[in-house]
């Protein structure tokens, strides 16, 4: 992103992002069977959410291309993608707890979805506390990507375990299990909107992130 | 280059060397076996001493008990295990062994011992647990195939991970960060085996998944480890 388009590109990142937030709280309609206006944290933490898997699944698909050309700008970048959505993954578990809080009345209580996004934030947990146990850059690199790949490896695990556990509260996923889309079309069209709003402010923040890194790095070089 | 036939006969003959040799160095020092058992038996002691000389009913034991005998079991692994790599660190002797072994057959031996080490402790542990919880188990052959299988997920993951921290700083706590999240769910599937053993219910599609699991992790491992072992 250090082309001359740069500016245009935030310009155009912080108009969109002003039209989704006006979007959700003046044209999109309320969804029925919420209390109040709590359907509308659905714009921002859905989108989050799914940003966040975007930047797991960039950072598995980084650290296998680093084990097999051992680049670093491609460890820098699985490394950014791992912090930004450990990040997203934060914003989206703290909204959904305010949002139960006011549908559930707990801002807790173990519903499936809580536990897994739980154990998603434990295992990039872990794998962040790996990466500043090791002090060779080469060798966290490694250590990293084969870290972020076992953890891909084990994860399908999960969908048959966590359900098992206690049936869940969560309103369907956007694509319900009947395969089909029961959204309305207004809430739809600014549901993704914000989807794409959020993946370009995490594509942006990610370059940002991988630049720095690369800075630091030639800093420790010479 | 020699036949295919020796060079497997050469890739087994690796692998049971470094099994017996992790045997050997093991009954010299018989520090991770120390550490196991007398952790397990500590943590034993403090569960059985803790509900009292009655024990629990069967309606509050059959749901928490197989958590407390897979923890035990879980803590006493992250206790020895990961000595195997840690040793080969400390000891200098990681060099000789790289240059010695093909990176899979050192993973296959290093894997069987850990295995092998697992199945003694649950061999020692599991009787006691039952004699001393009171906990009577209506499926054995369920129990004991979970033991095996979970005691062999358990060691499968601790290999790769172990070989993974003997590069790292601040050794013991990250074994237990690391390992945590990559073994959740062979816990909860054996969890729920033992529940089911204990109460005498079918296993249902849990053994499938753990086997499937035990499978999956040794896989992937024997993939990634040579990535790891060398520099």
């Amino acid at each position: 992103m250090k082309s001359r388009f740069a500016p245009a590109f935030k310009l155009l990142l912080w108009a969109w992002m002003c039209l989704v937030l006006a979007g959700a709280f003046f044209y999109a309609p309320l969804a029925a069977g919420f209390l109040g206006e709590s359907s509308r944290i659905l714009f921002f933490h859905v989108p989050m959410a799914w940003t966040a898997f975007v930047a797991f699944l960039a950072a598995a698909v980084w650290s296998g291309l680093y084990l097999a050309r051992r680049e670093p700008r491609h460890d820098r970048a699985a490394a950014a993608a791992v912090e930004l959505g450990f990040v997203f993954c934060l914003l989206a578990t703290v909204t959904g707890a305010m949002w139960a809080r006011t549908m559930w009345g707990a801002f807790w209580n173990w519903d499936p979805r809580q536990v897994s996004i739980v154990l998603v934030l434990i295992f990039y947990g872990a794998y962040l506390a790996l990466r500043g146990a090791v002090e060779d850059r080469e060798k966290r690199a490694r250590l990293g990507a084969v870290y972020a790949l076992l953890g891909l490896v084990v994860a399908p695990f999960f969908f048959w375990v966590v359900p098992r556990i206690t049936f869940s509260l969560h309103p369907d996923s956007i694509v319900n299990t009947r395969g089909t889309i029961d959204m309305e079309s207004r809430m739809l069209q600014v549901l993704l909107a914000s989807w794409v709003g959020f993946n370009a402010l995490f594509f942006w923040l990610h370059g940002l992130r991988c630049r720095l890194g690369a800075l630091a790095d030639r800093r420790l070089e010479a | 280059m020699p036949p295919p036939t020796s060079r497997s006969a050469d890739w087994l003959a690796q692998a049971a060397a470094v099994f017996a040799k992790e045997w050997r160095c093991e009954l010299r020092t018989r520090y991770a076996l120390n550490t196991l058992a007398l952790f397990a038996v500590t943590t034993l002691v403090v569960v059985s001493a803790g509900l009292g000389p009655l024990g629990t009913s069967a309606a509050e034991g059959t749901p928490v008990l197989p958590v407390l005998l897979w923890l035990i079991l879980l803590f006493a692994a992250a206790a020895g295990l990961p000595r195997g790599f840690v040793q080969e660190e400390e000891t200098h002797t990681a060099t000789a062994l790289r240059l010695a072994a093909t990176p899979s057959a050192l993973f296959c031996g290093k894997l069987l011992y850990g295995a092998s080490l697992m199945l003694a402790l649950e061999a020692l542990v599991a009787p006691l647990f039952l004699a001393l919880v009171q906990l009577e188990v209506a499926a054995p052959g369920l129990f004991a195939a979970t033991l095996l299988a979970g005691g062999y997920g358990l060691a499968a993951a601790s290999t790769l991970i172990a070989a993974m921290i003997a590069q790292a700083r601040g050794r013991s706590a990250l074994f237990a960060v690391l390992a945590f999240p990559i073994t959740l769910p062979l816990l909860l599937l054996v969890v729920e085996l033992t529940r089911n053993a204990v109460a005498g219910e079918p296993a249902g599609g849990a053994l499938t998944q753990l086997l499937l699991y035990d499978a999956t992790v040794t896989v992937a491992s024997m993939m990634l480890f040579p990535v790891v072992w060398n520099p």
